[in-house]
């Protein structure tokens, strides 16, 4: 599966990085960084848990 | 681990408490049957999103959108929770059921507080709210908002961005008792470059009849708009547990694990749980999602889950401009700067708050929300 980031929407609240450190984090200037974009298994789990958190719709994990 | 005696858990409440709590729940372990029930048709969505993008974005209706459900719990959608037997452990439903549970989680959150019972009044608080009155912005009506909180401001500034002209009536000024007076000023000053009318005055009352109502302040004033809207709180979904000893004061206290007894968690909206400056409600995003996360451990793991370690978050968005905010608010007197500097600019600022903790906000300015939370823990 991948994540996918909607770089417009995202406004740093960072709720998704607490949710999945070793997938994504926001860099020095609050925009997000994804580590990793190809995630399977509990990774994809976790993806899916950080997108959830997202209050403005910019992750999705297909 | 499951405990054994968890065999069934029912989680009432679909918002983004629910939702936290049921993935939580398979995520701590929990292997049984998992029944979530949620008053609205809908599936989850971002609740925040409803006055700020959602007014917004053109034809684009998915910034409430959220990533579907994978608990794989029985979902009961568009039923509402009529009742709870905390004896004989059972959750009754509008549609006659009665689900029993081993463990419970209520998360029916709150619902606007309204001035009147006239159709004249409208609230956003759900998704449906939010698209009608998306609907209604489309004729460019003339709008009056009353309640000067961070909802009544966002909404105020969702119907100014659609072309309406907007009125606010608020107690005192705007946004001063939730941010602060310094803060306030400056949203207020950009409210009204961008157009904003606003009404200072006393209590709000909605008068006259359906079709005809009018908004009334205490020296006298009359108020009238083709949209009436008020944003003036919010009142905890707790009529369904009278009579099982669990609500105090309109909320259901919890102890630090989100517990109201063995078995029975309460998070989001609904729950007062222990602060430095007592029980407290906190109806907000990342609240909500905490308090479900340390809550359904607590159901799977008992008091070997770890205890909620809650700090407020908040951002606001109107009127042009962004607020983050890490911490207790309001923010009372003047900041320290620790980027940008006085007049109201894009800046970062921090207080001292009078309890001795401090208080970082991010005024149009980017920054890792982790660093927001760092610069609390850094003297001011």
């Amino acid at each position: 599966m991948r994540i996918v980031l909607d770089r417009p929407r995202c406004e740093g609240h960072g709720l998704c990085e607490e949710a999945a450190p070793q997938l994504m984090h926001l860099d020095d200037e609050g925009e997000l960084v994804l580590d990793r974009e190809q995630v399977d298994g509990g990774d994809a789990a976790l993806a899916q848990a950080a997108a959830r958190v997202c209050p403005v719709a910019a992750l999705r994990v297909e | 681990m499951s405990t054994p005696a968890l065999k069934r858990v029912v989680v009432v409440g679909n918002g983004i408490a629910g939702l936290t709590a049921a993935h939580t729940l398979r995520e701590a372990g929990f292997d049984g049957e998992l029944t979530v029930v949620g008053d609205e048709p809908h599936p989850a969505y971002s609740r925040p999103a409803l006055s700020k993008a959602l007014l917004l974005d053109g034809d684009d209706l998915t910034s409430h959108t959220l990533p579907p459900a994978s608990h794989g719990a029985s979902e009961l959608l568009g039923v509402r929770a009529t009742g709870l037997d905390p004896d004989r452990r059972r959750v009754t439903l509008d549609d006659g059921t009665a689900l029993p549970y081993d463990g419970v989680v209520l998360a029916t959150g709150s619902r606007a507080r309204r001035l009147s019972e006239l159709p004249d009044e409208v609230t956003l608080r759900g998704l449906d709210d939010a698209l009608a009155l998306r609907r209604r912005l489309a004729k460019r009506p003339s709008v009056l908002v009353v309640g000067g909180g961070p909802l009544g401001m966002e909404i105020a500034s969702g119907c100014l961005a659609a072309g309406c002209p907007v009125t606010l009536v608020s107690q005192g000024p705007p946004l001063a008792v939730q941010l602060g007076l310094h803060l306030a000023q400056i949203f207020t000053a950009a409210a009204r470059e961008h157009g904003l009318t606003v009404v200072q005055g006393g209590p709000a009352r909605i008068e006259g009849r359906p079709g005809d109502a009018r908004v009334t302040l205490d020296d006298g004033t009359v108020l009238r708009a083709e949209v009436l809207l008020t944003a003036v709180g919010d009142l905890p979904n707790t009529e369904w547990l009278t009579g099982t000893g669990l609500v105090v004061n309109g909320a259901v206290p919890v102890d630090a694990r989100g517990l109201a007894r063995p078995g029975v968690a309460a998070v989001g909206d609904l729950a007062a749980f222990p602060t430095p400056q007592g029980p407290r409600r906190i109806p907000l995003w990342s609240s909500a999602i905490d308090q479900a996360k340390a809550a359904a451990r607590a159901l799977v793991h008992g008091d070997d889950a770890p205890p909620l370690a809650f700090q407020p978050y908040f951002w606001t968005e109107q009127f042009g401009r962004t607020l983050k905010a890490v911490g207790q608010l309001p923010a009372a007197g003047e900041p320290v700067y620790a980027d940008g500097e006085p007049g109201g600019g894009p800046a970062l600022m921090t207080w001292r708050q009078e309890d001795g903790s401090t208080t970082a906000v991010a005024l149009d300015h980017r920054i890792p929300v982790p660093r927001l939370r760092r610069l609390t823990r850094a003297p001011a």
